[in-house]
């Protein structure tokens, strides 16, 4: 009887033992991320990958990460949305791609509009925007999950050292201020120049004719009807502005051959002090400064709120708030499995699942102080840096973040560079009312489809040739004629119609 | 006119004799026929079953509803092309750059060819070949890189320009010298690979002809303008209508490279914008539509030229 009792729990154990084990089998889950370049290969292997495994540990998912460059992530994205066998996930660059929208009303996607309210099972995905879920939607439909960015990014920063050297020693107010510390910078040396610009010029142009009271992409006049931007007397002004500043010779003459990844290296070599981008590359140079060119002080300043004539402010946002979004294929994602990703893309939005996602592991890429904030400490600044690139690095793309930056523990921010961290996320809030918002955003026009991103190279390919001094105004408005008569006008008229049918 | 048609009937003959001539023929040259297997597999597999995909330019294609499920939409992508009048302009573009192409490119090889046929050494000749021969193995992706480092405004032909003229040249970036840098690049990397054809053909030109005009008194000139030249008229033809098929194709990856806002005017042409829509845009129906048309008129000009040649007496592709 003994015997049988001991065999019979001996049996349960190893039963109980063998079905634990196969609860614990980790749920893979695979995902198409962009991949921005790095010197050191990520470890993409599972069993070698602490970063991994970590993940795996908290949410029961074993990722399966598949890269695409990022600088052919468009041509990446296409063809795997055309393959048979796609990822689980996929990382959308732009959430407004024609190809998004069309194989979303193909089904292509499952449509998780019910998740994302669904407070009970997904409580962080309900955390989530609605204004924003509503600016992914497409046709009423929630598709993927957005992944959030401060908002408003779009800003001014320059080089405050040289500012100070060629007299400029006070805030940027005005426009007027702009003016006068770019024509200072412009006269610094004949070799360097006040404006730093590349072949991107879309950001650039954007924050100098939104500043002037230009719409951005698109406007909405006094009859309530939508036009162009480029038919605002503003966004003419910003062009003027920046033509002027290069006839001056404050601007690079070679400029729309720079390629974009030289840009950072145009400040950083001490070529030009001024820029028009993403605020938080103020912080970033800063940092650069400092870690390689021991820098002490404060090198770099970022510009508030600057006011035209009339005293009014305007700002490019640079994003409507996300930046993209992790689409759910449906051709990978079996309906019972369903639950299972959503469940994941939940934990990914909890404070332990950001923190993992957006900082790595600590005593891996970071450590923790007294403060129970995460710093990386001088004396292990290669080995986590390298830890970063090997173990975590582009991870973060798939952070989204819909609640909010919860991630903890937060980051110690260190010298100057902490200054002007804390002045972006500042800034970022005191700029946002003065956002200036795409009004067609939401809005599907048949014509930008087909031919959008030829037309808007004629916009912005005139708009370079105009700074450049190439073309004269006839040749600008002989380039936006030309932008109307090859389909801006039909896209104005489809703008229209679903504009005036929303309101 | 009558016995052109009786003869071409009786090549044809009706279906029945023709596949029972086949049938016999077959038999008679079996393992001749089984060398050419592998060729026709090859060509049904790679050319002719993915042809099918065409049926895209018909439809709204979308990927997760595959070429069956999608909704067909008729001749809609083609009429979208000519909806505005921006296609005169990829035409154009696509036309000029071809035509400076047969006109600069299409004899420079034929030149060089000629050329190394007149080398005394033939040790020294098969050396210049092979090092001729390298630039084709080098990826356009580099011969632009060291275009932009020559060219570039930190290149030595930039400040060279800069001290001669007095005023630099933008070569890079801008649009009246884009499709000469094109050309100037093709002829660098294919002129050395584009011999080989001709030198081949070159080959087979009797000696004896040579020996007789040297009697005659020929001096060299005369011996290339009426001995070399009329020997390899047929295979320049043959290259010509060849190169006739693809007068629409300008490659788009070598344009993509080159481009820039400043030069954009000139670079679009049709390649390009496919490209652009097909796998850039993902709309693979229109890219399709375009490639459809494009094809087409490649046909028909290879057709065409085809006849001319036999017009003019030559022997022609077919």
């Amino acid at each position: 009887m003994k015997k049988l009792v001991a065999l019979f729990l001996a049996l349960v154990m190893v039963l109980s033992l063998a079905s634990f084990a196969a609860a614990e089998e980790p749920f893979e889950i695979s995902v198409l991320l962009p991949e921005f370049p790095a010197d050191i290969d990520f470890v993409n292997d599972f069993d070698s990958n602490p970063v991994l495994q970590k993940i795996c540990e908290l949410s029961g998912v074993k990722l399966n990460i598949q890269w695409g460059a990022n600088s052919t992530y468009a041509e990446i994205f296409s063809t795997t949305l055309a393959d048979k066998n796609p990822p689980m996930l996929v990382s959308a660059t732009n959430a407004r791609d024609p190809q998004v929208i069309n194989s979303a009303r193909a089904g292509a996607f499952w449509d998780i509009t019910d998740a994302i309210h669904d407070t009970e099972n997904y409580p962080n995905l309900a955390l989530g925007n609605e204004g924003v879920y509503d600016n992914i939607a497409i046709d009423g439909h929630v598709y993927g999950i957005y992944r959030s960015r401060a908002f408003p990014r779009g800003g001014i920063y320059y080089r405050l050292d040289i500012a100070k050297e060629v007299g400029f020693d006070r805030e940027v107010k005005t426009i007027d201020d702009l003016t006068e510390l770019a024509e200072k910078l412009a006269g610094y040396s004949a070799d360097t120049y006040a404006l730093n610009m590349c072949s991107y010029t879309a950001g650039t142009i954007s924050v100098i004719t939104v500043a002037m009271g230009a719409p951005n992409t698109w406007g909405v006049d006094e009859n309530g009807d939508v036009y162009p931007a480029h038919k605002s007397p503003a966004y003419k002004a910003g062009l003027d502005w920046l033509r002027h500043l290069y006839e001056i010779g404050g601007i690079d003459p070679n400029f729309a051959q720079i390629s974009t990844s030289d840009w950072d290296n145009i400040e950083r070599t001490g070529k030009a002090f001024m820029r028009f981008d993403c605020l938080d590359n103020a912080h970033r140079q800063q940092e650069w400064f400092e870690n390689n060119a021991g820098a002490t002080e404060q090198v770099f300043q970022s510009v508030g709120p600057v006011a035209k004539a009339d005293g009014s402010v305007t700002v490019w946002p640079q994003n409507p708030g996300f930046a993209g979004e992790i689409l759910l294929m449906k051709s990978a994602i079996s309906e019972q499995d369903l639950p299972k990703v959503l469940k994941f893309l939940d934990w990914c939005n909890t404070s332990e699942g950001q923190t993992l996602i957006n900082a790595g592991l600590e005593g891996l890429t970071y450590d923790v102080d007294e403060d129970g904030l995460r710093y990386v400490p001088d004396e292990k600044a290669d080995e986590y840096g390298k830890n970063e690139k090997m173990y975590h690095n582009n991870i973060n793309q798939l952070g989204m973040g819909v609640a909010g930056n919860i991630e903890n523990p937060k980051a110690r921010v260190n010298r100057g560079y902490s200054e002007l961290r804390q002045r972006y996320e500042d800034l970022n809030l005191e700029l946002a009312p003065y956002a200036v918002l795409n009004p067609c955003y939401p809005f599907v026009s048949e014509t930008y489809t087909a031919f959008g991103a030829q037309l808007d190279q004629i916009i912005s390919d005139a708009a370079v040739q105009y700074i450049a001094g190439l073309i004269d105004e006839a040749g600008l408005q002989a380039a936006w004629d030309d932008w109307a008569a090859q389909g801006g006008d039909a896209i104005t008229m489809e703008y229209n119609e679903a504009y005036h049918a929303a309101q | 006119m009558s016995t052109k048609a009786a003869e071409r009937r009786k090549l044809h003959g009706t279906g029945k004799m023709y596949w029972h001539k086949l049938g016999a023929d077959i038999k008679r040259d079996k393992w001749l026929y089984l060398l050419l297997l592998p060729g026709l597999v090859y060509f049904i597999i790679f050319k002719y079953l993915p042809m099918f995909g065409i049926v895209i330019a018909f439809e709204n294609y979308v990927p997760y509803s595959g070429v069956l499920g999608s909704q067909w939409v008729g001749f809609k992508w083609f009429e979208y092309f000519f909806k505005f009048p921006s296609w005169v302009t990829y035409l154009t573009n696509t036309l000029i750059l071809s035509l400076m192409n047969i006109i600069f490119y299409f004899p420079a090889p034929i030149i060089l060819a000629l050329l190394l046929n007149e080398m005394r050494s033939l040790r020294y000749k098969k050396l210049l070949q092979t090092l001729l021969y390298v630039p084709h193995f080098i990826s356009i992706v580099i011969v632009v890189s060291i275009t932009f480092v020559m060219f570039g405004p930190s290149g030595i032909v930039y400040k060279l320009t800069e001290v001669v003229l007095g005023h630099p040249i933008n070569y890079m970036g801008s649009p009246d010298t884009f499709r000469w840098m094109i050309i100037g690049q093709t002829i660098w990397k294919e002129t050395g690979w584009g011999t080989i054809i001709f030198l081949a053909a070159l080959t087979n030109v009797d000696t004896q002809l040579y020996e007789a005009a040297m009697v005659d008194g020929a001096n060299r000139l005369h011996r290339l303008w009426h001995i070399t030249l009329p020997a390899i008229r047929s295979t320049i033809v043959l290259m010509l209508i060849l190169r006739m098929g693809s007068v629409l194709d300008t490659g788009y990856d070598h344009l993509i490279l080159m481009a820039n806002p400043l030069n954009r005017k000139v670079s679009q042409t049709l390649d390009v914008f496919v490209y652009q829509q097909g796998i850039q845009s993902g709309q693979f129906s229109y890219a399709s539509a375009i490639g459809l048309m494009k094809a087409i008129v490649s046909v028909t000009l290879v057709v065409s030229s085809n006849k001319i040649a036999h017009l003019l007496g030559e022997q022609g592709l077919y």
